[in-house]
């Protein structure tokens, strides 16, 4: 009769162990897509993603295998039986470069490694890193425009010009985070932004007040580059993510694009080709 | 006294991108010094040599080199250091020029025109993709040259105090 009763206690046991690992490893897949689809939309490349889900993946003793695409984190972790435990497919967030959280997660990843945060701790920590104040608003349009400015006068534009650029690069940079906010497409946000821009900076110099119109009419899009989509597309294909380099290099010639149209219809209505 | 200038002006143009990449507070004056040097030594190159795509790429990897110790001082991967700061070096005008050229090339030309022009994109985008390509490979050089997967295993004796973090 007490021996059944043993039995019993240590089979509930063994259950309740095996239900607490199959929360951990449930904690852990959740943690991992969470961590793979901020860094994808923050801006990293693929391989320091894959290094610092594998890096946590590691700290918490599990295996973990991954395909990381543009729009979707897909993941699967195995339990120590070898047998696949967690499978899930996320959906990226929309794209916005966003350096601090990269930073902020590349911290959280070293302490995981070094200190063995518990994973409520970890969770914590990403909330905190997410609600994190941006520069305000007028910062970074103020200094976007400055920025442009500031190319205008490595290209040999005089303070005039420099005015006029820093004008065209705040009214656009203003409309594209309208549009923005308005989920309009992103690519036609940044075709409307660059028409607006070109024409405000052409607008001077077609009534002939300034000598170099080139050089306003170029440096007044230079924020919309896509700076990051291109630079990421190459560390790509170094590191042997071909198919996610060429995705990375399509959209930032889509972007590109879009700029050249946008002046492009400025230039035509101007006559200045 | 033009250099000094330049060098003011790459900072900022940096600095602009930083902020528009919401880069942490603390690498600021970092990115802003990176600009500014990496801006320097293309120009100085170029009083050198006219190769803009070589002046580029060694304009570059010394910015790549560069992110690594900052990364190691201010605690942030290299990447957000070194993308704001190479921004400035972006061929904006080549590839204007280009845009521009293909639009001629659209309209009606004379035969007369038509090669001069052709001849003028095609280096125009040439260089605009070159450049571009420079400034990727410059960036990514120190991981190249030390075939280490993260920064952090890279030593860089610049901040020699910090080798808990290295």
């Amino acid at each position: 009769m007490t021996m059944k009763w043993i039995v019993l206690g240590i089979k509930k046991f063994s259950m309740q162990q095996a239900t607490n690992n199959n929360d951990h490893l449930n904690d852990l897949g959740d943690l991992l897509l969470e961590v793979g689809t901020l860094l994808m939309s923050a801006g990293a490349n693929t391989n320091r993603i894959r290094v610092t889900m594998k890096r946590i993946a590691q700290s918490y003793h599990n295996q973990a295998e991954f395909l990381i695409t543009h729009r979707a984190i897909m993941l699967t972790i195995y339990d120590e039986k070898g047998k696949t435990f967690f499978n899930q497919v996320k959906q990226t967030y929309a794209q916005v470069p966003d350096f601090t959280m990269v930073s902020g997660i590349s911290r959280l990843s070293w302490h995981i490694v070094e200190e063995q945060l518990p994973m409520a701790e970890v969770r914590k920590e990403i909330e905190r890193l997410k609600s994190k104040p941006k520069y305000p608003r007028w910062v970074v349009l103020t200094a976007v425009a400055f920025a442009c400015s500031s190319f205008c006068r490595l290209a040999g534009g005089d303070p005039l010009e420099m005015g006029a650029v820093f004008f065209a690069a705040i009214t656009g940079l203003f409309l594209r985070q309208e549009l923005t906010k308005k989920s309009f497409n992103p690519y036609f946000s940044v075709f409307l932004a660059a028409f607006l821009s070109t024409i405000i900076s052409g607008s001077l110099g077609y009534f002939g007040l300034y000598e170099h119109d080139n050089i306003t009419l170029v440096t007044s899009i230079l924020y919309l580059i896509p700076g990051i989509p291109l630079i990421n597309s190459i560390s790509d294909f170094l590191d042997g993510y071909s198919l996610n380099g060429l995705v990375r290099a399509v959209n930032g010639f889509v972007i590109s694009f879009a700029i050249a149209s946008g002046l492009l219809i400025a230039l035509l209505i101007y006559n200045f080709v | 006294m033009h250099f000094i200038e330049s060098w003011f002006w790459f900072g900022f143009a940096a600095l602009g991108f930083a902020i528009l990449f919401n880069v942490p507070k603390r690498t600021l004056t970092a990115i802003f010094m990176m600009g500014g040097f990496g801006g320097l030594v293309k120009l100085l190159f170029l009083e050198w040599n006219n190769g803009v795509i070589l002046g580029t790429l060694i304009a570059s990897i010394f910015v790549g080199f560069v992110s690594i110790a900052a990364a190691h001082s201010k605690h942030s991967p290299p990447f957000v250091f070194a993308i704001p700061a190479v921004i400035p070096m972006v061929p904006g005008s080549f590839a204007y020029y280009t845009m521009k050229g293909i639009i001629k090339l659209a309209y009606n030309q004379t035969p007369e025109d038509f090669l001069p022009l052709l001849n003028e994109t095609v280096t125009n985008g040439f260089k605009t993709m070159f450049i571009l390509l420079a400034i990727a490979v410059g960036v990514f050089a120190p991981m190249l040259l030390t075939a280490r997967e993260s920064a952090k295993q890279i030593k860089i004796p610049l901040f020699s105090h910090d080798k808990n973090q290295g």
